[in-house]
């Protein structure tokens, strides 16, 4: 073809390709500030106010370099090591996992919209809580460990039922889904219902708004090797993504087993959320926004879009759990943080999406 | 690497869509596809791709049966430009275009540097190397058919489908495309199968002709052979007609023209269309 190419010349085109990697690295930039910004606000803030010289001879004493630095009060160091490092590493892990796993959703549904709890892990996990707050709360994990197991079945649910289908596209995945949660929905309401109003529902109520203020180093255990595997194990097999979200049959012909390669994504994601969910309940929006940030600073290729949704999330909900620790003097659900601070942006996407250079569109 | 189809019928459940279809592509043919909306071309390239299973026969090429293939071997013999092309998130096109070595890359992998000075120079072939950093989203479906066809081609495969390319492309662009697939064909030895909708492209740039209607082949062999007055209006339509340019090259154009304004087309005699017939034989191949 040579000379007489078939479309216009664009003599810009060179030009904009520098500009696309001065923005990735300054959004590589952006993102390792406001991760280092986040932690020393969240290790320094709270209800017991530790300064940052508090945090640095807390760090050195822990490090057993007492020479340093004076060594702190008892106190302080019990406040410090166990009752907010773990809330911050859990909450820092919860939005790592959620956020990544939201990223994974919405490419593999081909939907900017998507949310992680699409194929019913929130629903299942809702109602695996109350039931033990019900039925089991004399055991010590029960709320964790039945959270976690109904997640994981409302999931392996809506993928049984769409599997009796014979069409094997990802919008039937979806119908199963809310099929699935509709179904999970009723059960927590018959639940809540029939609970004792003055302990067991206000129980449920506040698990469902889900807080870290139960985090422990015992939950940290469980939740941050599921979550660090799971983001690892995506972040390697990232660029696969990309051919996800296109259309099943052009990923088909490219050479891409669609349906096992969903089947792996849904299952890493599944197992990253449920364990996440069961330790703190539900936290809104964050698997919707935080990839929507991350795609807005780094592109829409996986292999960069999963690592920096990682991070931003992590980031993001650590900030957002110090706010609610640390706002009011009694502690606010988490979900209502996220919620407040993540609506807004989102309409503020749906209204800008042309500027994003996405469309934002429902359904496939 | 040739492509064979032998006695194959197929169907969405319990519909039949095709029925006992044969054909044979050498390797380095153009094959076209052509017939009505509804008459199962489509349906027929989803199975030569091992999409849809066929409810009976086989598609081969070069003896391998296809239907027996994992997704990655197919990727590597097939390769399929679609009829259009959307994706909810804004990728340039040259990570749309990388998308086409995955049957090549490890799964735990990404295209490396070698891979993308190679899509860049297929970029350059195609004539679209200024579209690289523009999202595929933005671009006009003319020229998203073009970055579908360089990311087919970046594949790499001996077999090509493409279903109508010319769908959304102007005048001079479709000759364009089917110029740039006939030196593909010749450079790469890739046998290629087009589904056209327009004749006189099958007639320019064909080797040979599968025509279809209502899923069973009516009439399938080289161009000259196929591409008869009386074929194209059992399969095509009643209102066609065959004709010679002044230069001796054969055209097809509608018998006659309902409320048009202008000189209506004369309908020839008998003779003439088989000794134009001839003539064509000689110019064409």
């Amino acid at each position: 073809m040579g000379p007489d190419s078939i479309v216009s010349e664009n003599p810009v085109g060179r030009s904009r390709s520098a500009r696309g990697f001065v923005m990735r690295n300054r959004g590589w930039l952006f993102l390792v500030l406001f991760f280092v910004a986040s932690l020393a606000v969240s290790l320094c803030v709270g209800r017991y106010r530790i300064g940052p010289a508090g945090v640095a001879q807390l760090i050195f004493s822990g490090l057993g370099l007492d020479g340093v630095m004076r060594a702190p009060a008892q106190e302080t160091q019990l406040i410090f090591w166990n009752i907010r490092l773990p809330r911050i590493i859990m909450s820092f892990a919860v939005g790592c996992g959620i956020s990544s796993a939201g990223a994974v959703f919405q490419a593999l549904f081909r939907n900017p919209l998507a949310a992680p709890d699409i194929l019913g892990v929130t629903a299942g996990a809702c109602f695996g809580a109350a039931m033990a707050i019900m039925f089991f709360t004399h055991l010590t994990l029960a709320i964790q460990g039945s959270a976690f197991v109904f997640g994981v079945i409302a999931v392996s649910l809506a993928y049984l039922l769409a599997s009796r289908s014979w069409d094997r596209s990802a919008a039937v995945l979806v119908i199963s889904g809310i099929v699935v949660s509709a179904f999970f929905q009723a059960g927590l309401s018959i639940l809540m219902y029939v609970a004792n109003p003055y302990d067991q529902l206000a129980q449920i109520i506040f698990w469902i708004m889900g807080s870290f203020h139960v985090a422990s180093w015992a939950k940290v255990q469980t939740t941050l090797p599921v979550v660090v595997a799971g983001t690892i194990l995506l972040s390697v097999f990232s660029w696969r993504l990309n051919l996800m979200t296109q259309n099943e049959e052009e990923a088909l012909s490219l050479g891409i087993d669609v349906f096992r390669w969903r089947m792996f994504y849904v299952v890493t994601s599944t197992l990253m959320v449920a364990i996440s969910v069961a330790a703190v309940g539900t936290i809104a929006w964050i698997g919707l926004i935080i990839p929507h940030i991350a795609r807005y600073l780094v592109g829409p290729d996986h292999r960069r879009l999963i690592p920096v949704t990682a991070l931003l999330g992590g980031s993001f909900l650590m900030l957002m759990d110090t706010f609610a620790r640390s706002v009011l003097a009694s502690e606010i659900p988490i979900s209502i943080i996220t919620s407040i601070f993540g609506a807004p942006f989102l309409g503020y996407l749906v209204i800008n999406s042309g500027s994003m250079g996405e469309k934002s569109e429902l359904g496939n | 690497m040739s492509l064979v189809i032998e006695n194959l019928s197929a169907g969405y459940g319990k519909v039949p869509v095709l029925k006992d279809i044969n054909l044979h592509v050498e390797q380095g043919r153009i094959c076209a596809l052509m017939g009505r909306n509804g008459s199962g071309k489509t349906t027929l390239m989803r199975c030569i791709n091992a999409i849809l299973k066929p409810v009976q026969g086989r598609v081969s090429a070069s003896g391998r049966e296809i239907a027996g293939l994992r997704r990655i071997e197919i990727a590597r013999m097939i390769s399929v430009v679609p009829q259009s092309s959307h994706t909810a998130f804004p990728f340039s096109c040259l990570e749309m275009i990388l998308m086409g070595s995955a049957a090549r890359v490890k799964a735990w992998s990404a295209p490396g540097r070698e891979e993308l000075h190679k899509a860049l120079q297929i970029m350059g072939e195609v004539g679209i190397q200024h579209l690289g950093t523009r999202p595929f989203n933005q671009l006009s479906g003319g020229e998203k058919q073009l970055v579908m066809l360089a990311r087919a081609l970046f594949q790499d495969a001996p077999i090509m489908l493409l279903d109508e390319p010319n769908a959304h492309l102007d005048f001079s662009n479709q000759h364009k495309m089917m110029g740039l697939m006939r030196e593909v064909v010749k450079k790469r030895g890739v046998t290629a199968l087009i589904t056209l909708h327009d004749p006189n492209l099958t007639l320019y740039y064909c080797d040979q002709v599968l025509m279809i209607k209502n899923g069973r082949a009516i009439a399938e062999g080289p161009t000259s052979a196929v591409m008869k007055e009386q074929t194209l209006r059992q399969v095509l339509g009643e209102n066609i007609q065959t004709d010679f340019t002044r230069g001796g090259l054969q055209v097809v154009t509608p018998r006659h023209r309902r409320g048009a304004t202008g000189p209506t087309p004369k309908t020839k005699d008998k003779e003439a269309d088989s000794c134009g017939a001839t003539i064509v034989n000689g110019v064409v191949s």
